[in-house]
């Protein structure tokens, strides 16, 4: 239990490093809880700038102004598609190990070509490069392990219409 | 360039046919099927949509049947052909432990994704561009720029299943076979001899493949990927926001971004798949999603790298 508690902690508080500029994109009703049926505490107009500052699955917790509630994840998006190319997920990963600058934006001057239109044209084949990918896979065993200590349990799900 | 062209005259002229009577593939995609239909089919040995591998590698039997043509052995082979190209383009990153999380994550993905026996492999490339791709067969790569975009294990686990959609739909595989050239017959035996991997065979199915991803798939695809991808992760046990949440993310990146050109010039806007998506999620699909603290390991597994990196 105390564990669990202390992964409860430190998942939280990976979720919330740094907020993240984002606007409404329709009117929403910001929610005292993670609920639909929560009570509303404040009503945003579309194109409200607000700061997300934690993500759980279908919700995201937004600050505006004073305010702090729950809307849907669909109800916004992210700002900084005009902004820097360093810029994005504040607290993606590649910005927490310190990864992001230098990799991004220009290209040209990291001297890593990658996976751009014209190596893809010109790529040959590396067979063993292939034989590592294959080495790679778990095990059976190994799966079993890492759903049970995700605490990932199987469901049935329809397929969506 | 003159190398190119003529290798692949030599592979036109090495391969057997394929595309027999495939002029049926348009239209609707075919529904992913359930795990009993995917069970009876890995019972029945290789057979696929009917199809009876033991029969011949050539002219499929039946062509009633959807993807007739294409035996699942010929799909495989075809698979490791293009992941063998794309690893020729950008290797795989040489990280033992984040390799082995993908294809853990991968894995637990593969058992309810409507194709459980195909031998799916999983792979992080090392490449600075924002991308993931999917081989036919079940060869499934993300790159390094995605990775580094990526904040959780669901939001992973969401971009392998939409990955792994293109190949229970065998959106790929539809593509080149729309895309190769009339005529052109693909030889398992050819595949597997001459040469293996490197051969002539091989090397002109990987430059099919390999066009295809500068190419795109269609829109259409894209979105039932996505579609399929969000129940793909939901079965596995994972909150199914997670692929929303990296289109939330991707939709941040500057489109004069370098790293993003191809991403954008194969899939709709990100903004645009999210509100695709929100529009097929019936009101239930939330009660899905629960906080789960045991996915705390991404940071653990993903900041444990980077420690020992720097050493």
């Amino acid at each position: 239990m105390r564990r669990s508690l202390a992964l409860l902690c430190l998942a939280l508080a990976a979720s919330v490093v740094g907020a993240e500029p984002a606007t409404t994109i329709r009117a929403v009703d910001l929610k005292a809880r993670a609920a639909s049926d929560a009570k509303t505490i404040a009503s945003l107009p579309i194109n409200t700038s607000v700061d997300l500052v934690r993500r759980e699955g279908a919700w995201v917790q937004l600050r505006s102004g004073k305010d702090l509630g729950w809307a849907k994840l669909f109800d916004i998006r992210l700002a900084g598609a005009t902004t820097g190319p360093t810029k994005g997920g504040s607290n993606s990963l590649g910005d927490v190990l310190g990864l992001a600058s230098g990799q991004r934006g220009a290209s040209v001057t990291t001297g890593v070509r990658g996976l751009d239109e014209d190596m893809l044209r010109r790529a040959q084949p590396n067979a063993a490069e292939f034989d590592k990918l294959v080495s790679y896979a778990s095990t059976k065993e190994q799966v079993d392990a890492f759903l049970k200590a995700g605490n990932l349990q199987t469901r049935t799900v329809e397929w969506l219409k | 360039m003159s190398s190119r062209s003529g290798l692949g005259l030599a592979a036109l002229a090495a391969l057997a046919l394929f595309l027999a009577g495939c002029a049926s593939t348009g239209g609707e995609q075919a529904q992913p099927m359930d795990s009993k239909t995917a069970a009876q089919s890995a019972l029945s040995g290789f057979s696929l949509g009917g199809i009876n591998v033991g029969s011949a590698f050539g002219a499929a039997t039946k062509a009633q049947e959807a993807f007739g043509e294409v035996t699942e052995p010929q799909e495989i082979e075809m698979g490791k052909s293009i992941a063998a190209g794309l690893l020729g383009a950008a290797p795989l990153e040489k990280n033992a432990l984040e390799q082995k999380y993908v294809n853990n994550v991968g894995l637990a993905l593969a058992r309810v994704c409507g194709r459980p026996e195909l031998p799916w492999h999983f792979g992080i490339i090392e490449a600075p561009q924002i991308n993931a791709f999917a081989t036919p067969g079940g060869n499934i790569f993300i790159t390094r720029g995605l990775v580094e975009r990526i904040k959780t294990e669901s939001e992973l686990a969401g971009v392998l299943a939409h990955e792994m959609a293109h190949v229970v739909q065998k959106h790929h595989l539809n593509d080149i076979r729309k895309h190769a050239q009339k005529g052109l017959v693909l030889d398992l035996a050819q595949l597997k001899g001459g040469g293996g991997l490197a051969g002539e065979a091989a090397r002109a199915v990987a430059r099919v493949g390999l066009e295809g991803y500068i190419r795109g798939l269609s829109r259409e695809d894209e979105l039932e990927a996505d579609a399929i991808g969000v129940v793909i992760a939901a079965r596995a046990g994972y909150e199914p926001y997670g692929l929303p949440s990296v289109l939330q993310t991707l939709a941040t990146v500057p489109s004069s971004n370098a790293d993003m050109a191809l991403f954008l010039k194969t899939h709709p806007s990100p903004s645009d798949r999210l509100t695709a998506l929100e529009a097929k999620l019936p009101p239930w699909f939330d009660t899905l999603a629960k906080p789960n603290p045991a996915l705390v390991r991404f940071n653990q597994t993903f900041k444990q790298q980077a420690a020992a990196a720097k050493k």
